[in-house]
């Protein structure tokens, strides 16, 4: 036993020396570290992978490599206010793991010496990484979690420059009233179809909320079962209730097995406004694209704006060189956060944390200058944007097209959606 | 000695987090030893227990206020609770059918914790991280030194548990029942009834290891507190090391939480899951040069000690 425990002490000791020692270098006073924290192994690694060129690209831009030639951007082009200090990014990958999350938030600070940190996607890895932030006085820039939960947690050193799923589900209902606005149409009534996940549960929860503030009646609510091998009931059900837009929240394969359903019994509904997932995701559209036209959802991030926003198309060309792959959702929403934070220690005119928060908190970056369509990004006392706005996307000849806000619009809405008998 | 004074010497704190996760997969591991080394039953729900541990800790500390030492301790007693209302129909199955009969029960879990939404649903809880730094409240802010000690003195209590019972009759019951359970029945061992005080032990400890976990990390849902991935990586521990051994689980944990931590240190930020393929491929080696575990190496087999 003499012999195994001084193994295991020399074990011990051996990676605590490979542990304690930095593996970057001495930072200097001309540096900026930015910690960047997104899944880049694991079964979301999508998203950390394609947010990785995008982040490049802004450090880039802002250690004057590559030029954005938009306003906001020049500005921050060589990072004047500290008088061309470089930015130097560090990587690390949390795998999904709110625990892996916390570990490297604390070795970000502690070892490497990052200044900020950017990430993390997962709202659960979020939540256990900003609070090493927040312990640290170090600020962290959410760009993408949209747990509602997050900034109501008294954080002050926390910011989240995207919409929650609270923001998503009211921009259906803006958009009820601002259609009936421009083509005179109300939406009085609506039928809601949840599964019961939690994202469906939660959705279906906010919706009855904000309803009954916009006062659109609840005609039906009706949860199913995940995955059903039927959903002949539901439809009938929908059918006789028939209300003025049917809002449903389903993952991919109930999503296709409704649209299946209602061409077989013959249902037509007027509207359908969708929770984003199953009804938006490339295999529905494959499998049932064209049956499903008509079909609405929200959106944070449209490819089709790429064309319409003069600053989303630059940047398309930047990624795509890069990465080989066109700008979607995710790199938009982490770029956006990103350049955020940049402006904020630009306009510190120092890596010290407190100066860095309080720029944060004085941001006001205007809409124009934004990927993203939203009014602009300014930060309320919890550190969420109040200035988001989310998109209502429209499936058109088999495509995802923005119909509102309309301002962003590439297409006019399709109302009412076309009866079975009268489709080709 | 040397892991008393290790805080002293490591001030980072992330050599202490890594010598904390050690302590507690080694703690999670050794208590897995003794319902599936020792007892033979291969139990692949452990993260059940470990959940219960955590939520009860953190709900009756958000709710009613009450320190998660006390929540420890409840979270103790349901996880045992739980342990025997499940263990008594799952025991009646044998071999792979308990094995694949355990993670079912992990899964069921998991779903109703995700569907319950007076505990959260699947949002989680998110425990206070503004309380002052105190033993009661179980938060450290100031220094992961306690977290080290509190996580030691886990791995300690579950390593003098195992001793306890290598030592005692009870002991000699659950080697029975791995090695013959119809032979041990012969003999006169009340087989259920020993399986199910193996399961409860190690239902305890793993609950605590959940109560210490969400203190540590001040936030908790199904998904990273219930996964069966949880449950495989506990038994992983334990098998790499030396499964029936009393230092085999925590020899496992010293050596699979470093090359995981330290791999990914150096080359997770890549993203080319470079890390996780050296993981991977250093496991096998293992496994394959060290069929029976790690403690093969020191001339220790399976129910050494006083087992034989």
């Amino acid at each position: 036993m003499h012999r195994f425990a001084t193994s295991l002490l020399a074990v011990f000791l051996v990676f605590a020396i490979v542990a304690a020692a930095p593996s970057g270098a001495v930072a200097q006073s001309k540096e900026i570290v930015i910690g960047v924290l997104y899944p880049m192994t694991g079964p979301t690694a999508q998203a950390g992978v394609d947010n990785k060129p995008v982040i490049e690209i802004g450090t880039d831009i802002a250690n004057g490599v590559t030029d954005l030639p938009f306003p906001f951007y020049q500005k921050l082009k060589g990072m004047p206010g500290l008088k061309g200090a470089k930015i130097r990014l560090v990587f690390a990958d949390h795998q999904g793991k709110p625990e892996l999350g916390q570990a490297e938030a604390e070795r970000l600070i502690t070892q490497e010496k990052v200044h900020a940190i950017v990430g993390c996607w997962h709202s659960g890895v979020t939540a256990t990484a900003s609070q090493v932030a927040e312990r640290h006085g170090i600020p962290f820039l959410n760009p993408e979690s949209s747990s509602p939960g997050l900034h109501r947690r008294g954080l002050k050193w926390f910011f989240r420059t995207s919409p929650h799923d609270e923001h998503f589900t009211q921009a259906m209902f803006d958009f009820f009233r601002d259609f009936e606005k421009k083509r005179g149409v109300k939406i009085k009534t609506a039928g809601l179809t949840y599964d019961g996940t939690l994202f469906g549960a939660d959705s279906g929860k906010i919706m009855k909320e904000l309803a009954k503030k916009s006062g659109v009646d609840v005609t039906l609510d009706l949860q199913y079962k995940l995955q059903s091998t039927s959903l002949q009931s539901e439809v009938q059900r929908l059918k006789a209730a028939n209300p003025d837009v049917w809002m449903p929240t389903s993952y991919q394969t109930d999503a296709i097995l409704f649209v299946r359903t209602a061409k077989e019994l013959d249902y037509n509904a007027k509207m359908v406004m969708a929770q984003d997932a199953g009804h938006i995701s490339p295999d529905f559209v494959q499998a049932v694209g064209r049956d499903a036209e008509g079909t609405m959802s929200r959106a944070p991030f449209n490819t089709d704006l790429i064309d319409k926003r003069p600053v989303a198309k630059a940047l398309n060309a930047l990624y795509t060189k890069k990465h080989g792959k066109e700008l979607y959702d995710f790199p938009a929403r982490s770029f956006t956060g990103y350049m955020t934070l940049l402006d904020a220690i630009n306009r510190a005119g120092s890596t010290d944390p407190e100066q860095i928060r309080q720029a944060l908190v004085a941001t006001n970056i205007p809409g124009d200058q934004l990927i993203m369509t939203w009014d602009g990004i300014k930060f309320d006392e919890n550190g969420q944007n109040t200035h988001v706005k989310a998109i209502i996307i429209q499936l058109q000849g088999g495509k995802f097209y923005t119909v509102w806000p309309w301002d962003s619009a590439t297409r006019d809405v399709i109302y009412p959606i076309p009866a079975w008998k009268d489709r080709k | 000695m040397g892991a008393l004074a290790f805080p002293a010497v490591f001030t980072l704190p992330f050599p202490r987090h890594v010598m904390i996760m050690i302590f507690l997969y080694g703690a999670l591991a050794t208590a897995w030893n003794i319902i599936a080394g020792y007892c033979g039953q291969i139990a692949l729900g452990q993260a059940v227990f470990f959940g219960i541990g955590a939520y009860t800790s953190s709900l009756l500390y958000t709710r009613v206020g009450l320190t998660p030492w006390a929540g420890m301790i409840g979270g103790v007693i349901l996880a045992v609770l739980v342990s025997q209302v499940v263990g008594y129909p799952v025991f009646r199955l044998r071999g792979h059918y308990f094995a694949i009969a355990t993670i079912a029960v992990g899964e069921i879990v998991q779903a109703l914790i995700i569907n319950w939404d007076a505990i959260g649903g699947g949002r989680g809880v998110f425990l206070p991280i503004k309380r002052p730094d105190s033993f009661l409240n179980f938060q450290f802010h100031t220094s992961k030194a306690y977290y080290y000690y509190i996580a030691l003195g886990l791995l300690l209590l579950a390593l003098g548990i195992t001793r306890w019972i290598e030592g005692s009759r009870r002991g000699y019951y659950f080697r029975a029942i791995r090695e013959d359970q119809d032979a041990a029945a012969a003999l006169g061992v009340n087989v259920a009834r020993e399986k199910l005080r193996a399961l409860a032990i190690s239902a305890g400890l793993t609950a605590m290891g959940g109560s210490f976990w969400a203190q540590y990390l001040l936030f908790i849902d199904p998904e990273s507190v219930f996964p069966l991935s949880l449950s495989i990586l506990i038994c992983l521990v334990a098998v790499l090391g030396g499964v029936g051994t009393l230092w085999g689980p925590l020899l496992g944990a010293a050596v699979l939480v470093p090359l995981q931590e330290g791999t990914r240190v150096m080359l997770g930020g890549t993203g080319k899951a470079i890390d996780l393929l050296i993981y991977g491929a250093l496991i096998i080696v293992i496994s394959v040069a060290q069929p029976g575990g790690l403690m093969g190496l020191f001339g220790v087999s399976r129910g050494a000690g006083s087992a034989r």
